[in-house]
């Protein structure tokens, strides 16, 4: 027979522990069935304290309240230019930010795929890029690095394209919808985000000159497919 | 089937898996860090290393412990470049009082906060087993310690819970 003091050590760790040796004892003892009664309704509201939906980094940004020793009028009016000023920033800088720093950090943690210029057959590279549905002209350049990677949840060909102005790590992000150009130099790399018929494709490099033609002529050289 | 359509299949069925337990790991990784920004590091982290390895994930009913467990080691590793700044919790409730606002039911609310202030030890296996849904041997597994210690930490963390909010006797805890 379980003692008390047993019960309550194993149903303190599994409130919903239901053997033949956990029932028996709940019919002799109502007081540790009420105990257990209570610990199985605590495990509801842990289970739901449990739930949360962590948000966005950026997203947590709001106005600050006016300051209370000014007029009424004028804080209300402060207020609403900060609000707009606010909303302004999360929508145009803080997309900008994010995906800058996800691509920057998607290329540092891949340091090896810029290190050989050795050009990879057009199958190694049409294999990463078939399941999207894409090919690569030739007017992009050699292709050293062809990998299908995760970022941002979601399977992605990652490219080394060799240009006469130095290596450019390429991105397709068919998932990532982008209205204009985002342009950005973070931790020593110079990049863009260009919007693409299916997302949208980024071209970042180290000490690349004139980044922006030479994006624009790897993304001329993508055949999108359907 | 060629090696393109092979890889496009594989593709998929790793989409798939992150798209539906994804929330599931950002949830785990927030508990386990109490960071929002680490909590995304670490997830990121982690689905690169799944995906470099996802051939050896034999069962992909197993997908989840799987994905669970690397985030675990990646939490480990991310831990101990940022040791020092999360050693106040008091800031971090404060960082991260989005997250364990609760408008809808206040108790909720401070539950949520207790559970946030548990040491690690206690609050990683509680939430395996309440919102992850694992038996303890499958915990014990996961964390590479006996059943027994799983058993003793899961009842700590409820008699710490009971008494901080009292709901428990002083010397329950």
């Amino acid at each position: 027979m379980m003692t008390c003091l047993e019960f309550r050590r194993r149903i303190g760790a599994e409130p919903f522990a239901a053997d033949a040796a956990i029932e028996a004892h709940r019919r002799e003892c109502v007081s540790c069935a009420r105990h257990q009664d209570e610990l199985r309704a605590m495990d509801g509201l842990i289970q739901r304290a449990l739930e949360i939906n962590p948000p966005p980094r950026e997203s947590a940004a709001a106005p600050a309240p006016p300051r209370a020793w000014r007029p009424r009028f004028f804080a209300i009016a402060a207020s609403l230019v900060a609000g707009v000023a606010v909303a302004l920033i999360v929508l145009v800088a803080v997309p900008r930010a994010a995906i800058a720093r996800e691509v920057v950090n998607h290329v540092l943690h891949e340091p090896d795929a810029t290190g050989g210029a050795a050009s990879l057959p057009p199958a190694a590279v049409a294999a990463v890029l078939d399941p999207s549905g894409m090919r690569l002209g030739h007017g992009a350049g050699a292709v050293s690095f062809a990998e299908s990677c995760v970022f941002d949840g979601q399977v992605v060909p990652h490219l080394v394209v060799q240009r006469p102005e130095g290596p450019v790590t390429v991105l397709v992000l068919a998932h990532r919808s982008i209205s204009r150009p985002i342009r950005f130099a973070e931790q020593g790399y110079v990049g863009v985000v260009l919007p693409a018929p299916r997302g949208a494709i980024a071209v970042v490099g180290q000490d690349v000159a004139d980044l922006d033609a030479v994006a624009q002529q790897v993304f001329d050289a993508v055949e999108w497919g359907k | 089937m060629n090696r393109g359509d092979g890889e496009t299949d594989r593709r998929r069925r790793f989409g798939d898996l992150c798209e539906s337990l994804r929330p599931d790991l950002l949830r785990f990784a927030w508990w386990l860090g109490r960071d929002r920004g680490l909590a995304e590091d670490v997830v990121q982290e982690s689905m690169l290393r799944a995906w470099k390895s996802f051939d050896a994930l034999a069962d992909e009913r197993k997908a989840k412990a799987w994905l669970l467990t690397i985030v675990r080691r990646e939490f480990a590793r991310s831990f101990e470049k940022k040791r020092l700044e999360l050693s106040d919790v008091d800031a971090l409730v404060a960082a991260e009082s989005a997250v364990l606002a609760a408008p809808e039911d206040d108790r909720v609310g401070l539950m949520r906060e207790e559970i946030f202030r548990l040491d690690a030890e206690y609050r990683e296996p509680l939430v395996l087993q309440v919102l992850m849904g694992y038996s303890t041997q499958e915990i014990a597994d996961m964390m590479g310690i006996q059943q027994g210690a799983v058993l003793t930490r899961l009842f700590r963390a409820r008699a710490r819970l009971r008494q901080q909010l009292g709901l428990a006797p002083q010397h329950e805890a």
